[in-house]
């Protein structure tokens, strides 16, 4: 039993491929906590999707039992964070589980935005940094500017800085080791009733959810009944215990100590990230500071391609949704696109992955429409204020007062010789610059005020594009502005097509409008008939292109050796036309709608 | 019949061909292919009349290609021959042979003719030398011409030629040029394609058991191209086109892409779209039972001729060496409904067009209450039904509503 003053929890804040995940497979080797048959590289992203993505998306834990060199046992937790802009709520919680922090820069590419947005975070929690300058073996590292740039930008002192090669173990037993002498031991009163932060959690088939916890406070006892502040969820435990990284039940858990409590509970809402887990028996007078429910920020509705697969597609909503209480869905449905959800997601990313996990893991072929953002609509005469994240739904225009559209503050950090295309950018964005520091010689940091619609449609590819992958972002939320904005509507032969109408500036509505008429033009097939496409704000149109009537569709030559392939060809135009969507009189096939969807916007 | 060799290949035409030294020459395999084909003739009626099917004399022969007039008139005689021999031909029964019109493609027309061939098809495609050079053909237009006038002077009572629109570059004046200049050599039949760029690859029909071979990178890399020089509506304009000249010349469209002199329509593709039976010899040719199964030749030579020619070359055949056997191919058997989809299709590509009692079948009635309300089918006399000049041209929108799925 290792006593409480002999608890690190720690985490690791770095920018992606900057080598956390290397690091942390080092500590797992070194502390034995996994020998080296059994590691597959990079123990601690378990999802073949957060491999790909380079990033961990969901925080994990592991309990790691160190021998320090003053010859005494330490229990280390290691609390991975999710390395995301869309995340930031979730890193939050996991330092708030914390005292202590490794930051983690690469010797070749020195800080990012990301990195720095969190640092920050974990400064404003009073955690303890560890500075290490990883990648130090790279033939391009430049350690000593690195070190320059944590003293200039963050104050770190150079005297602190550990260099490092998680790649081939160069400083490793020095950062345990900081890990233990720097951070200070979790401290709480174990004899106090439990309070426990709950950072992540996950959901199992016979455990109900998992909450991963940090006991701030008290002890909390297998089996006994447990009780969720926020939510009111109450239940018994059916199992504790800590992370070696697999699940190890333990009896109990104390003040300063971090594991899992499997809760039965059927519902990851009931056990959302943030909140305090008690005892039901004697519970706390407070929860712990900080909680809030998760706020998709990023909105858009997500289809079947196969209509019949809507069940399925709720269904898998509905398992994710177990493990991720930040999606939110409610159905609807689209002339354009069948049956589907309205999904909400913390970002765009967070948007990415969920449709990749829908995909892969549940076999689905879907399709989202484009992605908004939660717009604020103002009525006429007082009739107060709606919230519309689908634009399909904003009322007419006479009913409107005013929309305000959520704005954000992004920071980027960027080589110099990238500020003029980035201000380009960003004011081809509707962005405001604010502000431009420089962090050493050559990187400066910018600052700047966007509308959350125009950072959330390509503006993180954008950027990579225009500074060869070499600038970052981060971007926090700062409230909602009125805008002169307006609903573009795609009308396919007087017809609107929901899943394309948009809410845009007033001043982009026409080159939009323009752009998606002339787009469908070319993906939509002839009719029977003359279609005109128009693109319109209210009753006025902004652009129209035409397609002409479809003049040819034969098989001209039919002989003897032919007439099985003719029928069959022609059963696979039936079967085309089968899948085609009615906007009206108009038969659209469904790839045409996809085709608009998937590519990006001016690109 | 299908013979399956021409001097040169066409980059746009996919069927089973074979050229070079195949075709002509000492080392040509067209002396062992007449033979293969007239074991497969053999052996074919043998199971028909150990069927016991009753049988009435052919009343059409269709020499196709390939190009089928690169035989000599001899081995056409023996061939004719032999199948009256095996199955009777009618009197009167149309016997056509397809020909390229070069001077050495078209072959002894007047050969032909005592044969027993009363109609040419003539691969003319078109009569601007550009055109011709663009699609690969070997010709002049006057060597269409001169065939035309080779063939009437052999006696040849039925002529007829193939061409091609949404052809790249084509205009509307040399397509024109192209109909006016072979209607006023006085030919009475005008079969009229739309130049169709196909892949049998992508639709699986080049397989070992195939009947198409596989489509030659050369040709692949054409017809991508020649797609990028196609154009719908032009395609459309000239189809409109060809059908008010040769009305005005008196050739009537009796299918799709045929218009014919009264009483020159081709009877033995009629056939065909009448869903009549018949009986088909050589790689990838297919046959029909008239009621529910279709049975196809397999498309390669090789196999074809290794099943009839089990000894080698008929010279060397040893009296006892192994028998010939029916070749490699595939079959397909109809069930009620797809034989009912395709007498609808099928019939609905002729001017004749479907009657009532097929037009009043769920599918087809539904599909045809779309075509009259877009303009695309009108009635006729009896309750028949048509596709109306509209409709042609569109007619697999019509078509693909009567398909199954």
């Amino acid at each position: 039993m290792i006593p409480q003053e002999r608890f690190r929890n720690f985490c690791i804040i770095a920018h992606v491929d900057h080598g956390k995940s290397t690091l942390a497979d080092r500590f797992l080797e070194l502390t034995h906590t996994i020998d080296a048959r059994q590691m597959t590289s990079q123990v601690l992203d378990s999802m073949d999707l957060e491999r790909e993505h380079g990033i961990t998306i969901k925080a994990r834990a592991v309990r790691l039992h160190h021998t320090a060199r003053d010859g005494q046992t330490y229990a280390l937790n290691l609390i991975d964070t999710p390395g995301h802009v869309d995340f930031t709520y979730e890193v939050s919680r996991s330092l708030q589980a914390c005292e202590g922090a490794i930051l983690v820069v690469d010797a070749a590419q020195g800080i990012e935005a990301q990195t720095l947005a969190n640092v920050y975070l974990a400064l404003a929690h009073d955690l303890v940094i560890i500075p290490v300058v990883n990648k130090i073996d790279l033939p391009s590292a430049q350690p000593e500017l690195v070190v320059d740039e944590l003293e200039n930008v963050l104050a770190i002192p150079r005297e602190e800085v550990i260099l490092a090669s998680a790649k081939e173990g160069t400083g490793v037993a020095d950062i345990l080791e900081a890990v233990v002498q720097r951070i200070p031991s979790p401290g709480g009163d174990p004899a106090a009733p439990a309070r426990g932060l709950i950072f992540d959690s996950h959901y199992d088939a016979y455990k109900g959810v998992v909450a991963y916890v940090r006991l701030a406070e008290g002890t909390l006892h297998a089996h006994e009944a447990v009780r969720l502040m926020a939510s009111g969820a109450e239940s018994e435990l059916l199992e504790l215990g800590v992370f070696r990284p697999q699940l190890v039940p333990v009896e109990t858990l104390s003040a300063g100590e971090v594991g899992y409590v499997a809760t039965g509970l059927k519902s990851v809402r009931d056990c959302q990230v943030g909140d305090t887990v008690t005892s039901a028996e004697r519970p706390a007078d407070t929860p712990l500071p900080g909680y809030k429910s998760a706020q998709p920020l990023v909105f858009a509705g997500i289809y079947p391609i196969n209509g019949p697969d809507y069940p399925l597609l709720r269904d898998a909503l509905e398992k994710l949704h177990l493990n991720d209480a930040s999606i939110t869905f409610e159905p609807e449905s689209s002339v354009a696109l069948g049956f589907g959800f309205r999904c909400g997601f913390l970002g765009l990313l967070h948007m990415e992955i969920v449709q990749e996990r829908l995909e892969r893991e549940f076999d689905l072929d879907l399709i989202a429409s484009a992605p908004s953002v939660e717009y604020l609509v103002t009525l006429t005469a007082g009739r107060g204020e709606v919230r519309v994240d689908n634009p399909a739904e904003l009322p007419g225009p006479s009913d409107i007062e005013q929309i305000a559209e959520p704005w954000v503050r992004v920071k980027i950090v960027t080589p110099n010789t990238y500020i003029g295309t980035l201000m380009e950018l960003a004011k081809l964005r509707r962005g405001a610059f604010q502000s431009m520091e420089y962090l050493d010689q050559t990187r400066v940091l910018m600052q700047f005020e966007l509308p959350l619609a125009e950072v959330i449609v390509d503006f993180y590819d954008q950027l990579k594009s225009r500074t060869q992958g070499y600038a970052s972002m981060d971007y926090e939320e700062i409230g909602y502005r009125p805008e002169r904005l307006v609903k573009l509507e795609i009308l396919v032969n007087g017809e609107p097509v929901d899943a394309l109408s948009m809410i845009v500036h007033r001043e982009d509505a026409q080159a939009q409008g323009r752009m998606l008429a002339e787009r469908l033009k070319k993906l939509i097939p002839r009719q029977m008939f003359e279609v005109p496409i128009q693109a319109a704000i209210g009753s006025t149109v902004v652009a129209r292109e035409t397609i002409g009537a479809m003049r040819k569709n034969v098989l001209a030559k039919c002989y003897g050796g032919d007439i099985t392939r003719k029928r069959k060809l022609l059963e696979k135009q039936r079967e085309g036309k089968q899948r085609m969507k009615r906007v009206g009189q108009v038969e659209i096939p469904q790839e045409a709608f996809l085709a608009i969807l998937r590519t990006d916007e001016g690109s | 019949m299908h013979v399956p060799f021409c001097v040169s290949l066409c980059p746009y035409c996919d069927f089973v061909v074979y050229a070079g030294r195949s075709a002509r020459g000492p080392g040509s395999r067209v002396d062992d292919y007449l033979a293969a084909l007239a074991a497969e003739l053999d052996l074919r009626a043998d199971a028909l009349d150990a069927s016991g099917t009753a049988r009435r004399p052919l009343r059409s022969v269709y020499l196709g290609g390939g190009t089928p007039s690169l035989l000599p008139a001899a081995d056409v005689a023996r061939l004719l021959d032999h199948v009256r021999d095996r199955h009777g031909i009618e009197d009167g029964a149309e016997v056509t042979i397809e020909a390229n019109p070069g001077p050495d493609e078209r072959g002894d027309l007047a050969g032909f003719a005592a044969a027993g061939v009363t109609r040419l098809s003539l691969g003319a495609q078109s009569m601007e030398a550009s055109e011709l050079r663009r699609l690969g053909r070997r010709h002049a237009p006057g060597d269409v011409l001169a065939a035309v006038a080779e063939a009437r002077r052999a006696g040849i009572g039925s002529i007829s030629v193939d061409v091609l629109y949404d052809v790249p570059g084509q205009t509307e004046a040399t397509w024109r040029h192209t109909l006016e200049v072979l209607l006023d050599a006085g030919v009475d039949h005008v079969s009229a394609y739309a130049l169709t760029l196909d892949d049998p690859d992508a639709e699986g029909l080049t397989g070992p058991l195939g009947d198409h071979l596989p489509t030659r990178p050369g040709a692949r890399a054409w017809r991508e191209r020649a797609r990028a020089g196609q154009d719908d509506d032009r395609a459309a304009d000239l189809y409109a086109l060809a059908d008010e000249l040769l009305a005005r010349y008196g050739l009537r469209w009796y299918e799709l892409s045929n218009w014919a002199q009264p009483g020159h329509e081709s009877r033995h593709n009629l056939a065909y779209w009448r869903h009549e039976p018949y009986e088909a010899l050589g790689p990838g040719a297919h046959a029909f039972d008239g009621r529910s199964r279709r049975r196809w030749n397999a498309a390669r030579l090789d196999g074809y001729l290794a099943a009839l020619l089990p000894a080698g070359p008929p010279g060397a055949a040893a009296a006892s060496g192994p028998l010939p056997r029916l070749p490699p191919g595939g079959e397909e058997r109809l069930d009620a409904e797809t034989f009912a989809v395709e007498e609808a299709m099928l019939g609905l590509r002729l001017a004749e067009g479907i009657g009532p009692e097929i037009a009043a079948r769920p599918a087809v009635a539904a599909a045809l209450d779309w075509a009259r309300g877009h303009g695309l089918a009108e009635d006729r006399d009896g309750g028949r039904i048509r596709l109306s000049l509209r409709g042609r041209l569109l007619s697999n929108e019509v078509l693909a509503r009567i398909a199954r799925h």
